[in-house]
């Protein structure tokens, strides 16, 4: 690969961390229209149903599922990595339920944005990330993670709902054990990505690991009849988190392209700046933080500082020439342990076609963007909007930035990879 | 190995089975549900 050709596609994704960082706060907005009162597992139940509907129909049309078909041919075995970190994906968040409903969200925000930090050491150990950086790079990506993890911290303690926290010890191990899922949920993401897959593809099985896990953990815990009964108490509510999300999937889909380009090491923290995103929508739209005391808005401006200056530091610390030939041999590796064709893994890395396939949609491909277009229009017309104080200004302010970051990354992925 | 022969499912299922990324996330998942039980 050409050194222009790898700082393009380095540059890229940075962009597209950034960008999932917007969408995956964004994702938090509907959420918040939420009676509180509906069960966090049955509000994530939802959720994960609307991600399964984004994440069948965005692929098909943006490219149609025949590349699916594409990439299962030559790499099956990562049918079995997507579905294995799907399912992490809603342990994980389910998890996380039970953790802010014990310690608050002020001590379990930061506590599972180790995350990252778990995502720098599995990319260092097992995918030769970082190798042959530097100590500047090292610094810029260690030092940027740990600048994020503090700001996150300040955020969290700003944005606490207050809630008297019990059972902590618990809450603080469903807090790391979250922390822990979504660091090493990256190991099949890496996998996939340095074999060539294209995230479009890999998010496809993603989500049959992740909305089969979560049925299964919601009949599990609510027992069938009362989930039922609260799903159709709660249908004027289903449409905003089904919309959340939808919204997720987007931020998700930026996050993926972020780890295949600039590796999960850099990937994560960027993508974490997803709460500073969530946080600007309580603040502005929601009104959240409204007679708060200066204290509480000296550590958001802090934490938000830092959060930046961190992620700064790490988009500032791209891969250099030497450090992608150790992710090369990395791939190298993968591709022989599962018999996939150098030029496959290579093409997939450089974000260039394998081959030449239809680009043309298929009835396929229609009767899925039709099915979810339908789900989401009927419970749209079902929905109403619960009488909460809301910035329609901001909210219109925010959406507008999202789309531009939206509608600028998608561009430029189409122009550079042709979103591969 | 042409990619047909390779991608048989015993051979991927050999080659899934004895690579160590593979056991790790899984283990993780386990551990990851054991928790959940405890918190019910």
């Amino acid at each position: 690969m050409s050194a222009t050709r790898l700082r393009s596609l380095q540059a890229l994704g940075i962009f597209c961390g950034f960008a999932a960082g917007a969408w995956l706060g964004g994702a938090e907005a509907p959420i918040k229209l939420v009676n509180p009162e509906l069960s966090p597992i049955t509000i994530s139940l939802v959720m994960v149903f609307g991600v399964f509907l984004a994440r069948w129909s965005v692929p098909a049309l943006i490219r149609g599922t025949s590349h699916v078909r594409l990439d299962v041919r030559q790499a099956p075995h990562l049918i079995v990595w997507a579905v294995l970190a799907g399912c992490m994906w809603a342990v994980a968040n389910t998890l996380t339920i039970y953790a802010i409903r014990n310690v608050g969200l002020s001590i379990a925000f930061p506590l599972w944005n180790t995350n990252s930090l778990l995502g720098i050491f599995w990319g260092f150990l097992l995918f030769n990330e970082l190798h042959h950086a530097g100590w500047k790079r090292w610094l810029g990506v260690l030092g940027g993670a740990v600048c994020m993890f503090g700001g996150a911290t300040l955020l969290a303690i700003a944005s606490a709902d207050q809630a008297a926290p019990g059972k902590a010890a618990l809450g603080i191990f469903a807090a790391l054990g979250a922390g822990i899922l979504w660091g090493t949920m990256y190991i099949p993401y890496r996998k996939a990505y340095l074999t060539g897959m294209n995230p479009l593809s890999f998010i496809t099985f993603f989500t049959v690991g992740e909305l089969a896990t979560m049925s299964v953990l919601a009949v599990a815990y609510r027992g069938a009849t009362p989930l039922w009964h609260e799903l159709v108490g709660a249908r004027t509510l289903l449409f905003w988190l089904m919309l959340g999300g939808f919204v997720w999937v987007l931020g998700d889909l930026f996050q993926q392209y972020a780890t295949k380009y600039v590796g999960i090491s850099r990937g994560i923290p960027l993508s974490n700046t997803n709460q500073l995103w969530g946080l600007l929508w309580g603040i502005l739209v929601f009104h959240e933080l409204r007679g708060a005391s200066q204290s509480v808005y000296a550590q958001v401006a802090g934490g938000s500082l830092l959060m930046a200056l961190g992620a700064l530091a790490i988009a500032l610390s791209s891969a250099t020439e030497r450090e992608h030939s150790s992710w090369q041999d990395a791939a190298q590796r993968e591709g022989q342990r599962y018999g996939v064709e150098g030029e496959y893994v290579r093409a997939g890395m450089e974000g260039r076609a394998y081959e030449a396939g239809s680009t043309s949609r298929t009835a396929v491909d229609w009767l899925l963007i039709a099915g979810a277009s339908g789900v989401l229009a009927a419970l749209g017309v079902m929905a109403r909007l619960p009488r909460i104080d809301i910035a329609w200004g901001w909210a219109v302010a925010l959406t507008v930035a999202m789309i531009a970051l939206l509608a600028s990354c998608g561009i430029a992925l189409w122009r550079t990879t042709g979103f591969r | 190995m042409s990619p047909s022969t390779t991608n048989s499912p015993r051979h991927l299922f050999r080659a899934i089975a004895t690579d160590i990324h593979f056991w790790i996330p899984l283990s993780v998942l386990v551990g990851g549900l054991l928790l959940l039980d405890k918190l019910r």
